[in-house]
Parts: structure tokens; sequence; C-alpha cells
């Protein structure tokens, strides 16, 4: 059958959805609820396109091709409506993609990275990785005015994380070896970057109990980042910060242990559903409406694999390194 | 109970073992498929009051249902829980009727009454738990509390006492063992409406003073329950039919009335008796002053007339029968027509033109959609499969509304005949009654028609002879508003989540277990018989264009008289308004109609006079949707009803969909924002604009429409959210832009002070009282004590 793609009349076999036929073609549509291969049930509306022929918008990703049908993928009426579902999910999204120190840092160092691999006793690493950024003997931390503690978030809860006094440290502790070390990713600035929002006072009394470790760092950065769709999607469309500003039922920082590497933090959840349709009494979605949410039960975590973390489209499920 | 069983047992392990053997008696029952949850969930709270966690193990380990099944199911439906609740619950009816008359003051002052603090839903002495409802369809009578299985009506927040108090009498007199009544020659009939209504304003006690009064004068006469009247607002009511046929209507009578009713119509048995009661009952009548108002000495006319006018204009084709039929008399519906219908579609009608028929009827979807029965009929009928579906949709879940509850109520056996006609017409042998959980009487209803029905061979096999063969049973709904869609429905009847799916496939050609499916509205199957039986010409003559026949609304609100009514398509929404419901409440003045619920919009009074049919309410930017007219006043803030409803649609919401689950909440942060005075005028555009985005992108029905309520009062009230943006509520409805203030009319007389439940009035008798603003919770109960009016609601800032 044929139909019509942005003024651009095509032929297509109305066995695959439009979004496979839409991607084969080189047209660019987000979408994070879909996942070729995978069970899915439409819920994003990111891929929404519109059908210019019936005025409809619908979700590409679940939708068949039907005679007569008129696509658009990019006017203006759909990038908005596009970029207003990424907003609605942010705005329920509590979860920093980088942490505010590294992106505040003038040296450019990622003190978040030095502070978890700090937490983990790994203080080569960190060591390491402070010295492909500056000269150890030379520190411009002991002159700066060290913007990265004011905007520590742990300064909010009770007082903010000594990261200069940690950096020095480290500095200063020679008997460590040179060993390979990278930042997760390069901080850029300008890169679309999710903000947390406040702390409730619950919450912040839960986090002084949470997070002891030596540096008392709250680890703010998402370790799930690199393969983040959501914040792909987020730079594309432009977005510097919601509308809406954050509210969410989502426990915050919540970090679940689920099986072998995998682990799960509901914050950063997008209720997308693809790892409860292809979990097997796994993950399972709780309650409806704005407080639903996806939970897996603690006698139901055997069921599910590490691979499942490839199919969240954010940092919600991710292998720890 | 539960913990009464429990607690005989000398080891929790034994307690364990019992409760697992009661389940086990549940499973054995019910089943061990996925699909059949809901059904075995509903059985086990039934039995244990909640959801234990040992019962709910021993289903892991003897059905196909799993945690996350069992997880993602419970906690979608409203109706489960997972704690014990108290031994009677109080369910407060949030819906719009009992919305806009202070259901939400009423809920507060049972939690005060009882000594609840805002967490808790259950008393410390465990007898009580209290819970917001949707919608208990009761709307006439609105502010509605159920408590159990009885329903109280106008429940004034300042009386929650004594509802209580009359609550626990009712209990304790059901503990009586109660007598039956002797029948012999009946000297004649009362006719009592046992709707949820009825009962809820007092029939039942009517009821038993009928019985009493008739074993002490010794009359034999026949108490029958009957379908709904209609007139809601005027009840308790009762007819009194004498052999000759004469009938004679009471209207708003009290028990302690019925004595009377009855000494007037029948004669007592022996003359001493007669005499006997001829004394006591002036005594009676002396003593007490209970019946001086004599409701036997008024004119008829002065007697009846409400009821008079509300039934005039209205046209009977989904309620024919109303007031002297009873509902589960099978007999006595087969004389009336009944049954006629399915023969003439059976012996006389191929399928082909028993689709033709209802599709030249012009009959639309009573449902909402509108979309034409006979086109949607001819849809699943053209798709070949081994198995069809058909579905009868009960599950009417707007706030406001309570149509189809009357229907299956007092019309059982006519809606079943118009599914068995629609399962004939689309080849199905098997069909649902998907009822509401909110609605029992419903259930037990259906449940005993198709027992009659199938005894009289009108389902079943080979049914009336022929080769076509019919099973229908009924599933209950476990409350979830989102479930009246078509796609949502299916799948909670597969053990799923109520999650709308994208169409197409279309349920006519993939529905329940994959089969083509018809699912159709219960008002819409109730007119389905006359269609066929009259034929479509006549049903065409009722009606507009493209409308046709008649719609029944449930019209509630701030009207005089409230209820059922079924009305010709093309009739306006002041007629009925005015006439039919006399008019609005308290001589206020008409501000808007509200139609179709949380997926409508508001009517503003000066376009009332349009005629109500699916096309021109769509263009005023509301819906027909189910039929619900809420009636607002002056004294309503269309600010507020928005909010009421967009509240609902958050709570509803099925959280698949990203508009509809986050959308709408953003929609709700505003519309709070707005009703606290914190808004600005670039929130309002912000609103608009989710509004119209949410109304395009959302993946179902409920989702596209929920904005309406905010989109068409931002189209005719527009002045009012500019008017909270700048902290102001004319009607003081918004409680955070006002304060209550006490004027010079008081006498000091301290009857406000001793009312007040936080304590807010400093009073020194015989001065002018005054409130601290600071303690007032602004519940209103002041107001409605005080006998001098000298009370008031002050706006906390000037009107610029």
């Amino acid at each position: 059958m044929k139909i019509i793609i942005n003024d651009k009349e095509i032929e297509v076999s109305g066995q695959e959805t439009l979004i496979e036929e839409l991607n084969k073609r080189g047209y660019d549509i987000p979408s994070l609820c879909y996942a070729k291969e995978a069970k899915h049930q439409a819920s994003c509306m990111v891929c929404m396109v519109k059908n210019a022929a019936n005025g409809q918008m619908i979700p590409s990703c679940s939708t068949y091709p039907t005679e007569g049908m008129r696509i658009e993928t990019d006017s203006e009426e759909v990038m908005s409506l596009r970029q207003m579902s990424l907003e609605l999910l942010l705005s329920d999204h509590r979860a920093d993609c980088e942490a505010p120190c590294s992106l505040v840092c003038p040296a450019k160092i990622d003190p978040a990275q030095v502070m978890l691999y700090y937490d983990r006793g790994q203080k080569a690493e960190a060591r390491s990785l402070l010295a492909q950024h500056m000269d150890l003997n030379n520190l411009p931390c002991t002159t700066c005015k060290a913007p990265c503690e004011k905007v520590c978030r742990r300064g909010t809860v009770d007082e903010n994380v000594h990261i200069r006094e940690i950096v020095m440290e480290l500095a200063a502790d020679t008997t460590l070896a040179t060993v390979p070390a990278r930042s997760k990713a390069n901080v850029d600035k300008n890169y679309f970057s999710s903000k947390l929002g406040r702390y409730t006072n619950a919450e912040k009394e839960w986090l002084k109990a949470e997070y002891p470790d030596a540096s008392r760092c709250l680890h703010c950065a998402c370790e799930g980042r690199e393969k983040c769709k959501l914040r792909v999607y987020s730079a594309k469309a432009g977005i510097k910060s919601s509308r809406y500003g954050v509210s969410s039922a989502l426990p915050v920082k919540e970090q679940i242990k689920v099986v072998g590497k995998l682990r799960f933090e509901p914050a950063k959840c997008v209720r997308c559903g693809l790892c409860v349709y292809n979990s097997e009494d796994g993950f399972t979605f709780q309650h409806r409406g704005f407080v639903m949410q996806v939970v897996i039960p603690e006698d139901s975590k055997a069921h599910v694999q590490e691979s499942l973390s490839r199919l969240c489209p954010t940092g919600a499920l991710y292998l720890e390194d | 109970m539960a913990d009464c069983k429990d607690c005989k047992f000398a080891s929790p392990d034994e307690a364990i073992q019992a409760m697992v053997r009661r389940t086990d008696a549940i499973i054995d029952r019910i089943g061990t498929h996925r699909e059949q949850i809901i059904p075995l969930l509903q059985a086990m709270q039934a039995e244990f009051n909640y959801l234990p966690s040992d019962a709910l193990n021993r289903l892991y380990e003897r059905t196909e249902i799993d945690r996350a099944q069992l997880i993602s199911v419970s906690s979608f439906y409203s109706q489960f829980r997972m704690v014990p609740y108290g031994k009677h619950i109080i369910k407060v009816c949030i819906g719009t009727a009992c919305h806009v008359k202070g259901a939400n003051n009423v809920y507060d002052a049972f939690k005060r009454e009882l000594k609840m603090d805002e967490n808790t839903i259950t008393t410390a002495d465990q007898q009580y738990s209290i819970e917001k409802v949707a919608c208990l369809g009761c709307c006439a009578l609105a502010p509605v509390v159920q408590i159990d299985n009885k329903i109280f009506g106008h429940v004034q927040p300042g009386r929650v006492n004594e509802v209580l108090a009359e609550f626990e009498e009712y209990v304790s007199q059901q503990k009586l063992a109660q007598e039956e009544q002797q029948h012999e020659q009946p000297q004649g009939e009362v006719r009592l409406g046992m709707e949820n209504c009825c009962q809820a304003s007092g029939t039942a006690e009517v009821r038993e003073a009928v019985i009493k009064a008739c074993q002490e004068l010794g009359i034999q006469v026949r108490i029958k329950p009957i379908s709904c009247v209609g007139a809601c607002n005027q009840v308790p009511l009762i007819d009194v039919a004498m052999p000759n046929g004469e009938i004679t209507r009471y209207p708003n009578i009290k028990p302690q009335e019925v004595k009377e009713i009855l000494l007037h119509h029948f004669k007592p048995a022996s003359r001493l008796r007669r005499l006997k009661n001829a004394v006591l009952n002036q005594i009676d009548t002396f003593h007490t002053d209970l019946t001086w108002d004599n409701i036997l000495y008024k004119p008829e006319q002065e007697r009846t007339q409400h009821i008079n006018t509300f039934l005039e204009g209205q046209h009977r084709i989904s309620t024919e029968g109303y007031g002297h039929m009873n509902p589960l008399d099978i007999e006595e519906y087969i004389k009336l027509g009944g049954f006629q219908a399915l023969k003439k579609a059976l012996t006389e009608m191929t399928r082909e033109e028993v689709m033709k028929e209802v599709l030249e009827s012009g009959l639309r979807g009573r449902g909402g959609g509108g979309f034409p029965t006979g086109r949607k009929w001819q849809l699943v009928a053209a798709n070949e499969a081994d198995k069809k579906y058909v579905i009868c949709n009960g599950d009417e879940g707007d706030p406001g509304a309570f149509m189809d509850r009357i229907l299956l109520e007092s019309y059982p056996l006519r809606v079943i005949e118009g599914l068995a006609i629609a399962a004939y017409a689309v080849g199905a042998n098997e069909g649902i009654f998907y009822i509401r959980a909110e609605y029992p009487q419903a259930v037990i209803r259906i449940r005993k028609a198709l027992d009659m029905a199938m005894q009289n061979g009108y389902l079943g096999e080979h049914i009336m002879g022929t080769d076509f063969s019919l099973h229908l049973r009924v599933f209950e709904g476990a409350g979830a508003f989102v479930c009246g869609e078509e796609t949502a429905l299916i799948g909670s009847i597969e053990g799923k989540r109520g999650f709308p799916h994208l169409r197409p496939p279309y349920p006519a050609q993939a529905g329940l277990f994959g089969k083509p499916t018809l699912i159709n509205n219960v008002e819409t199957l109730s007119q389905i018989a006359y269609v066929v039986s009259h034929g479509a010409q006549e049903y065409r003559k009722v009606g507009t264009e493209n409308s046709r026949g008649t719609k029944v609304f449930a019209l509630a609100g701030k009207v005089n008289h409230g209820g059922l009514i079924e009305v010709p398509m093309g009739t306006t929404l002041r007629q009925i308004v005015e006439q039919i419901g006399g008019g609005v409440e308290g001589g206020e003045k008409l501000k808007a109609v509200q139609t179709g619920g949380p997926s409508g919009g508001c009517i503003p009074a000066a376009l009332c006079d349009a005629q109500v049919d699916f096309d021109a309410l769509n263009q005023m930017g509301a819906i027909m949707g189910s039929g619900g007219l809420v009636v607002l006043s002056e004294s309503n803030c269309m600010v507020d009803v928005a909010r009421y409803f967009l509240n609902f649609t958050c709570d509803e919401s099925c959280g698949k969909c990203t508009f509809c689950r986050v959308g709408i909440r953003r929609m709700l942060d505003i519309l709070n924002k707005l009703c606290t005075g914190r808004a600005t005028m670039k929130d309002v555009d912000l609103l608009e604009e989710l509004a119209n985005s949410i109304k395009k992108s959302a993946l179902c029905g409920l989702g596209k429409t929920a904005p309406n309520p905010v989109l068409s009062t931002l189209r005719y009230f527009r002045q009012e959210y500019e008017e909270h943006v700048n902290g102001i509520c004319r009607t003081g409805s918004c409680k955070d832009m006002v304060k209550l203030q006490i004027t010079d009319e008081c006498v000091g007389c301290t009857k406000c002070a001793r009312s007040c439940p936080s304590d807010a009035i400093n009073f020194t008798p015989y001065e002018k009282h005054v409130i601290d603003v600071e303690t007032c919770t602004l519940c209103g109960l002041c107001i409605d004590e005080c006998d001098y009016n000298a009370i008031i609601k002050v706006p906390l800032k000037e009107n610029k």
C-alpha cells in the first residue's frame, strides 16, 4: 500500500509499524517505550507523529500503516507535542544527570567520579583521574573559591562534602600507583542535564542515614547517563529546564539491588513498562495514575536477567561498575 | 466476620491453617486461572474483610497467579485493600452532586465525630472505617453516605452523630428476628420503590411500618417492590392500589403516617379491632404532632403536583413500566410484551434484518461516544470467528450519573432481552454483564433475572426452539473508572490491569480473549427491544435528525426535583431544569449545567435553550456522555468545579501514557494554585496549553476528554479564572480565599460557639461573637446552626 510521509509518497508492506518504516528510511524518530524485538505497549508518546488525513496524533511505535495515511514527522505541532511529552516526563524524574559539582569545576575535573572511586576504596583510580586534569604538585584547588562545595547537594542536607580536602589528601598520597581511570562521560556544562529539585525534610533525614560513606558524598551523578535516551532526546529538543518544576511521588535516591550487577532506581523510571512486559513474574506495576510505580517484589528478583538493563531507556536500570 | 471466627483458635498456626482452608474453599469454587484473579480476590475480601498475606501465599501456591500479577492487579483497582478495616465501613460519596452540596464537609465531620486524625481511616475500637467513594449513584439525595449496606441521604455535617445513632439502632434491630408476613387473600397492594435512593430516604422503615400496621390492624395487603418512578426527590413514596384498579400516590411519607393511610383505604379485620384502632389512633395523633401535617387531607393536586410536573414531558422507552412494574417478576414483564422482541428477532428475522432495523432506527451508543449501534453490530458480525462475545457495559463511573444503575435495578429483564437480541444479530453465544462493584443491588437483580430468564427458556440452549443458544454471566468490576473504556474493560475481565490499549485492533476485530466482541452500554441495550418490536420507523419518530430516540438523564445538583428522567432527544436543557426539575434549588439563579461528567463540560445558562443531542453538545464543548446532568447555581465556583473533575480523573487515570499520567497531574497542580490564590496569568496560559495538548495526544478516550471541564470553563467563565489570579473567589467556595465573619445580626445566643468543632468562636453571652480566623477551619457548621443568618463568608481580599 502507499502512504505519504512529509509530502513524499512511499510504498509500505503494512506488516511493520510506522516507526520501523520511518527508521528504515532514515527519519529520526525518538522513542522511549519502544525497543525493536521486545514486547512493548505504547505509553511515552515521544514517538508521536500526525496523521494529517484525520488530524490524529498517533504513537508511531505501535501503529501500522493503513491506506491513505498522510504522516507528518517534523511539523511544528508534532515537534512541540513531543517536546511537551519529554518535559512532562522530566517533571516527574527526580534525578540529576550530572552532579552539580562536576558542572561547575573550573579545572574541569570530575569531582563526582573522584568521590565515587574514593568511597569505593579505589584511591589509586581516584588519584590517577585527578592527575589527568591537573598538576598534583601544584593543585589549583588550594586557591580556588570552590564552587563545587557551594553547589554540593549534601550542603542542603547538613554540611557540604569537603571536596578540596579529599582532593588534597589524594594528591599528597604518593604511595598510590598510576592506573587507568576514566571519567564516565565528558562533563559538558552546556549539554542537557536533568535537575533533581529540592529534598524534603524527611528525605534529608533519610539521606543522612543512608550515606555515611568516607566522603559523605551523595553520588548525585546518574550511573546510567551514558545510555540514557531521555537525556539525548531532551538535549536534541533544546529543553533547558522544565516549565512545571519537579514534583514527584517517587522515592528519591532509592537504589535497589536486583540481581548480579543489575541496579534499579525508581526515581528515574519513566514507567514505559519495557522491564515489566519483558520479565516473567519479575518487575511489575503498582498502583495507578500519577503515583503508579514500577516495583520488583523481593521473591521475584531471581526471575530477572541482567540484560534487562539494555531495554531501559533511562538510568533507572543499569549495571553497576 | 473473619476476626470472630479466628479468635477461637488456640495458636496462630491453627488460625493460619483455618485461613488456608477457607482460601482453598474459595479457590475450589472459583478456579485457578490467571484471568480469574479479580473474582478470586473479591471472594477473599468478602471472606476476610481484606486480603491477608497468608491467604495470598496460598493463592500463589495453588493457582497460576504470581506475585507480579497480584501486585499489579490488586493495587490497580480501588476495591482491594491489604489492611483490615473496621467492622462497619462508612462510604462518603464525593460524586459531583454530593461535591456541590458539600460532601467534603460531611467527610470531615465524620472524622471529627469519630475522633480520627488525618492519617487514620479506622477508629481506635476497630468499629468504623471511613473512605471517600466516587459516586454511589443516589445523586438526587446528595450528600449521601453509605454505612455497610444502609444508605443515608441529605446528610448534614452537623447531624452526623444522628446518622451514626440511627445506624446503630438499625444494626440492633437487624439482630431481632423478623417475622414473615402471612399471605392470604390480599385486600389490595402497597407499592414501594426499593432502589438505592428510595432505600436511602427510609423506604425500608416505611416497609416495616406497613408490615407492622397490617399486623396490628389485621389487614391483608400485598407489599410489592417496584421499579424506580424516577422522582427520586419525592421519596419515600408509596402507591396504594385497590383491587378495582384505583391507585393513590403518597410521596414524601413518614413511617408514622403509614397506619393512617392504610386505615383510610382498608377495613381492619374485626369491629373490635377497628374501634380499638380508631381510639388508639386518635390518641396517637393527639399526643404526637408527627402527623399534624396530615397527608391524607391534603388535596390530591397538592400532594402529587411535583411528581406530575416532573413526569410531564418525559417519554418512556428504556424506563417503560416505571412505577408499576416489579423488576423481578418475569410473568409481569412477559404480560407487558416482554421477550416479544426477542421472539420476533429469532423466529421472524434474519441476523441481517435485525442489524438493518437497528441501523435504520438511527440509535446511537448511549455510553458517551454516540457511535451508530447498528454499524457497530455489523462490524462485529462481519468478523468470522469460532467464538464471539457480547458484553453489557455497566461500569457507569461518572460521578453524578446513575442511569445505568437504575436501569439495571429496575428493568433487568429488558436489558437482558436487548443483550440477547444483540448476541443473535452478531452471532455470539456467550455474554457478560460487566457491572461496577459499587452497585451491589444491580448485581443481585441481574443475577436473579438471568436465572429467571434461563428457567423460562429465554436464555440457554435452543432458545424458543430455535438453534440459537446464549449463556450470560455477571462480572463485577473492582473499582476503576477507566474500565468503562472498552479495551480497559476487556483487560479487566482477562485478569489484567485496566490499561486501555491502542485501537486498532478494535474489540470488534480482536476483543475479549482475542475474539470479536461487541460492547454496548446498558441504556443502549434497553432501547433495543423497543426498536425491534415497534420497528425502526416508529423509533425514528422520536428525537432529532441525527440523534434519534430518547435519552435517560440523571438530573442532580442544585435543582429542586432531581431524579431519573427519560426525554426525547432535542429537549432543551432549560426545559429539563425548569419544567421537569422545577427550577434551581433555593430560588438561586441558574449558572450552568454540567453534562457528561469528567469528560464533559459546563454549558452556561445563556446556552441552555439549545436542544440536547449528540452534536449540539459537542459543539458547545461538552459531551452527551452517559447522561449525568448536574445543575450549577450562582453559588458554585467554576474553577472549583473544574478542579473537582481534574482531581477525579487524576485519581482514576490508569497511568499508562505520559500525557494523562503526568499531564493531568500538572493541570491539577495549576488548578490547586488557582484555588489557593497563588497562581499567575502565566499559569492560566500554561493550563490552557496543557489542556489542548492532552486532548490531542492522550492515548485513550478518558485522557483525551479529561481536559474538557477546564477547556469549557475557560471558554465560558474565563473571568472567574482571572479573579482567582487576583485572589478572589466570588462564591466563597475556595476556602483559602475567604473568611467567616459574624455580622451585627448576632444576638449573642452562643449556639454557634457550642457547635464549633475547633473552638474558634470567642463569645460573651448576649454580645456579638467573634470568629478567630486563625483557628477557624471554615467547616461552616456555625452557619447552619445560626438562626439569625448572622454568619457570612467574606473574601479575604477586596475585589478590584
